[in-house]
C-alpha cells in the first residue's frame, strides 16, 4: 500500500495548482511569498514525516478506532465531529472553486445550482465505496490524468512567452519577511497526508523513506509550478491580477497542431476527474469519521441524514458565496488548517503514548 | 425516499435547467477592430467581423457590424441589437487597433476588457491596423478561405515563417503594459487592394505608440527576442552584396560594468546559415572572410537598432526586467530608469557559413 501514500499527497498537490493557492501566493509575491514557499517546503515535509512515523506505530487502525481505545466516549464524539467538519469544509472549498471555474469557462448559461447537482450525485456515490476501492480509483485516475496534466505543465515550462527574468525578479524579493498566510497556503501542497487518519486502516507496513524523498522533490516542483509559472507568463507585476492565475495561464498556452488549439479546455477536462476525486476523498474521510461515532456501521436512514447535511451545505454555499468571498474564505481556511494540522499531530502523539502504557 | 429516488429526482431537475444555445443561434465573431470615432462625442468606433458559417458555394463570407461608443462593452451591447443571433467571442482571434488609436487614445480598458471576459481567448492576437482597423477587417485576400484567416495564418507562423512578423498574444500585451522594464510591441498590419501585409512592428511606452520600425529593424528585434530563426541577412560589400539564409540565430545579453564602471549591455549574436545569392562570383577559399564581413555588418545594424530604441526610451526586449531580476535592491527599477539612457551597447556577432548551397 506504500505507493498509495504518495498518491494521496500527489492528489493534493495537483488540486493545489489550480484553485486557491496560486492566487493567495501571488497576491503576496513581493511581500514574503518566496520566503514563505522556502519555509513551507521543509516545514511541510517535517509535518508529513512526523505524522507518518507516529501513525506507523499503530498500523491498520483509523482515528475512530484509536480514539475509542484511548479516550472516553464524549471526547471521541467531539473530536470526530470536529474532524468531520474540517474534512467536509476542505472538500466543499475545492468543489465550490472548481464549480466556479466550470461555470465561467464551460457552461456560463446554466446556474451554479444545477451544475452542482450532477457533481453531488457523483461524489455522494463515490464516497460510499470502501476505502480500498477508493484507493484503486485514485490510482486509476492519477495514472490516466497525471501524464496529460504533466504534458500541459511541460508546455507551460517551454512556452516562448515564459519570461524567466520576471521569475527572477520575484525571486529577488526573497528577503521579504513571510506572512503566516503565505506559509499556510504553501504547506497545503503536503496536506494530503492527513487523509491517512482513515486510510491507515489499509496500511500494513510502515511508510518507506523513499516516499519522503519523492515528496520532497515533487513539492519543490509543484510549488515552483504553482507560483512561478504564472509569474513567468503574466509578469512579475501583472500576475496577481487574475482571479484564477493557473487557469488563465493554461488559456495562454497554445498547442498549434493539437486537436484543440486552446489548451484550457483540455486542462479543465483533465482536471475534472482529479478535482472530483479530491473532493470525494475528503468527504469519504469525513463520512468515515461520522461512521466511527456509531462504531463503524450506520443504518440507511443515518446515511441519508448525513448525505442531506452534505448536500444541503453545498447547495447553501453555492447559492450564497460568490467567487471573491470564496477566495477570502479559502485564505482564512488555509491558515486555520495549518494550526489544526499541528494540533492533530499532537493528538496522534498523545494517542500513541497512551497506547504504549 | 430512497437514495435512488433522490438521484432520479436530481436528474429530472437537470433536464429543466439547461440553458445552452445551439450553434445555429450563435454568431461567431472572428476579429474585432477599434478605430477613432468620427463623431466627436464618442471615443471609439468598434467593428466586429462575424463569419457566416455553412455557406457552401461562397466560403469566405462575412459581415462587419460597427458602432461608436466610449467603451467596448457599450458598443458590443448595441451591436447585439443589430444582429439576429447571440454574439459569441470564443472564436475571436484578432483584436486590431488602428494606428491613430494606438498613438492617441490607447487606454488600459481596451486590453482589460477582453482579458476580463471569460470567453475571449487569451491567445487572441493583437495588432495595429493601417490605415484603419476597419480597412483591415474589410480586406478579403483572394487566397483566404475562412474570414480573417489570412491574419491568423500570418501570425500563427504556420503558413509562412518570416522574421518580419512578431506575433503578440493578448495576455502578453497585457503583461507588457504592466511589467516594469518590458515594453509593449504590436505588429502592424497594412492593407492595400484587398491584401494584407505584415512586416513591421510598432513600439509602445507604457501609454501609447512611440515609434514604428522598418522591416529590417523588425528583423533585428526578432533576433533579439529569439522568436524566429529562419531569416536572411544581407551582407554589404559595397556594390556587391550577398545574402545568407540562416537556420539558426541565437542572441544573449548581459548587463555589466566596464573597467571605467560605466553600465554596458553586452549582446552576443550567433547565427549559422548558408549563402543563398550573391551579386558576384563566390570563392570558397574566402568563406572565412565572408563570415567576418557578415558579422561586421550585422553588428553595426544591431547596434544602430539598439541605440534607436534607447533614444526613444522604449525597451521591448526587457533589459530593464533583466536588471530588476538580477539585482536584489527594492529600488532597482528606479536605478534602471536612470541607467538606461547612459548604457552603451557592445555587440559581438559570430556568423558561421555552413555551405554555399548546391553550388560550390
Amino acid at each position: 500500500m506504500n505507493r498509495y501514500f504518495l498518491y494521496l499527497i500527489l492528489l493534493n498537490m495537483m488540486t493545489n495548482i489550480i484553485i486557491f493557492v496560486p492566487k493567495l501566493l501571488l497576491t503576496e509575491r513581493n511581500d514574503g511569498a518566496v520566503m514563505g514557499v522556502l519555509i513551507a517546503i521543509p516545514f511541510g515535509l517535517l509535518l508529513t514525516i512526523l505524522f507518518s512515523k507516529l501513525i506507523g506505530k499503530v498500523p491498520q487502525q483509523g482515528l475512530p478506532e484509536l480514539l475509542s481505545q484511548t479516550f472516553g466516549k464524549k471526547v471521541k464524539i467531539l473530536v470526530l465531529v470536529g474532524f468531520a467538519c474540517v474534512w467536509l469544509s476542505a472538500g466543499l472549498l475545492t468543489l465550490l472553486g472548481f464549480l466556479d471555474i466550470i461555470n465561467r469557462y464551460i457552461n456560463p448559461e446554466i446556474s451554479k445550482f444545477y451544475l452542482l447537482l450532477p457533481f453531488l450525485g457523483a461524489i455522494l456515490f463515490v464516497i460510499q465505496l470502501s476505502s480500498q476501492k477508493l484507493m484503486y480509483l485514485l490510482e486509476l485516475i492519477l495514472v490516466l490524468n497525471a501524464p496529460l496534466i504533466g504534458f500541459i505543465i511541460f508546455k507551460a515550462f517551454t512556452s516562448d512567452y515564459l519570461n524567466w527574468n520576471s521569475v527572477l525578479e520575484v525571486a529577488t524579493h526573497v528577503g521579504a519577511f513571510p506572512k503566516f498566510k503565505s506559509i499556510a497556503a504553501a504547506t497545503y501542497a503536503f496536506s494530503g497526508y492527513a487523509n491517512i487518519l482513515i486510510f491507515n486502516r489499509l496500511f500494513k507496513e510502515k511508510i518507506k523513506t523513499s516516499n519522503f524523498v519523492a515528496i520532497f522533490f515533487l513539492a519543490i516542483f509543484n510549488l515552483f509550478t504553482t507560483f512561478f509559472i504564472p509569474i513567468g507568463i503574466h509578469g512579475a507585476d501583472g500576475a496577481g491580477e487574475y482571479l484564477y492565475p493557473w487557469i488563465t495561464t493554461a488559456d495562454s498556452l497554445r498547442i498549434i497542431y493539437g486537436p484543440i488549439e486552446r489548451v484550457i479546455f483540455l486542462f479543465l477536462m483533465f482536471y475534472l476527474s482529479v478535482t472530483l476525486l479530491s473532493v470525494s476523498i475528503h468527504w469519504h474521510v469525513a463520512l468515515e469519521f461520522l461512521k466511527g461515532i456509531a462504531g463503524g456501521h450506520i443504518s440507511n436512514k443515518q446515511k441519508f441524514a448525513i448525505f442531506s447535511v452534505f448536500s444541503g451545505l453545498s447547495i447553501l454555499a453555492v447559492v450564497k458565496i460568490d467567487a471573491l468571498q470564496l477566495i477570502k474564505f479559502a485564505g482564512a481556511w488555509l491558515q486555520m488548517r495549518l494550526i489544526f494540522e499541528m494540533s492533530f499531530i499532537f493528538l496522534v502523539f498523545l494517542i500513541v503514548r497512551r497506547q504504549k502504557k | 425516499m430512497s437514495f435512488k429516488g433522490l438521484m432520479v429526482l436530481l436528474c429530472v431537475l437537470l433536464l429543466a435547467g439547461c440553458g445552452y444555445k445551439d450553434i445555429d443561434k450563435r454568431f461567431f465573431a472572428v476579429s474585432m477592430g477599434i478605430d477613432m470615432s468620427k463623431n466627436p462625442s464618442k471615443k471609439y468606433l468598434i467593428s466586429i467581423k462575424f463569419a457566416i458559417p455553412n455557406v457552401e458555394k461562397k466560403p469566405n463570407e462575412f459581415i462587419i457590424v460597427s458602432e461608436e461608443a466610449d467603451t467596448i462593452a457599450e458598443a458590443v451591447r448595441i451591436i447585439k441589437t443589430k444582429v439576429d443571433k447571440e454574439v459569441d467571442f470564443s472564436q475571436t482571434k484578432a483584436l486590431i487597433l488602428s494606428n491613430d488609436v494606438a498613438k492617441k487614445r490607447m487606454a488600459p480598458h481596451l486590453y482589460y476588457w477582453p482579458s476580463r471576459r471569460r470567453d475571449f481567448q487569451e491567445i487572441a492576437w493583437v495588432a495595429i491596423g493601417k490605415p484603419t482597423a476597419l480597412d483591415v477587417l474589410k480586406a478579403k485576400p483572394k487566397s483566404e478561405q475562412v474570414p480573417s484567416n489570412g491574419i491568423f495564418l500570418s501570425f500563427a507562423q504556420e503558413g509562412s515563417e518570416t522574421p518580419y512578423v512578431i506575433p503578440e498574444f493578448l495576455f502578453d500585451v497585457k503583461k507588457r503594459f504592466s511589467e516594469k522594464g518590458l515594453d509593449p510591441l504590436l505588429p502592424i498590419i497594412e492593407t492595400k487592394n484587398n491584401n494584407i501585409e505584415v512586416n513591421t512592428v510598432g513600439l509602445f511606452n507604457k501609454k501609447h505608440l512611440i515609434v514604428s520600425l522598418t522591416p529590417e529593424e523588425t528583423k533585428m528585434l526578432n533576433f533579439l527576442l529569439n522568436m524566429e530563426v529562419k531569416s536572411a541577412i544581407k551582407v554589404d560589400r559595397g556594390k556587391n552584396y550577398f545574402l545568407i539564409d540562416t537556420h539558426k540565430v541565437k542572441t544573449k545579453y548581459k548587463y555589466k560594468r566596464d573597467n571605467k564602471n560605466r553600465p554596458v549591455i553586452d549582446v552576443s549574436v550567433k547565427a549559422t546559415g548558408r549563402i543563398e545569392e550573391a551579386l558576384f562570383k563566390l570563392d570558397n577559399k574566402q568563406l572565412a572572410e565572408y563570415e567576418k564581413k557578415a558579422a561586421d555588418s550585422l553588428t553595426v545594424e544591431m547596434k544602430n537598432f539598439l541605440i534607436k530604441m534607447q533614444k526613444a526610451n522604449v525597451d521591448p526586449i526587457g533589459f530593464g526586467l533583466y536588471y530588476r531580476g538580477h539585482h536584489f535592491q527594492t529600488n532597482d527599477w528606479q536605478t534602471w530608469q536612470r541607467l538606461y539612457p547612459q548604457v552603451t551597447f557592445q555587440v559581438h556577432t559570430n556568423i558561421q557559413i555552413e555551405d554555399t548551397g548546391l553550388i560550390e
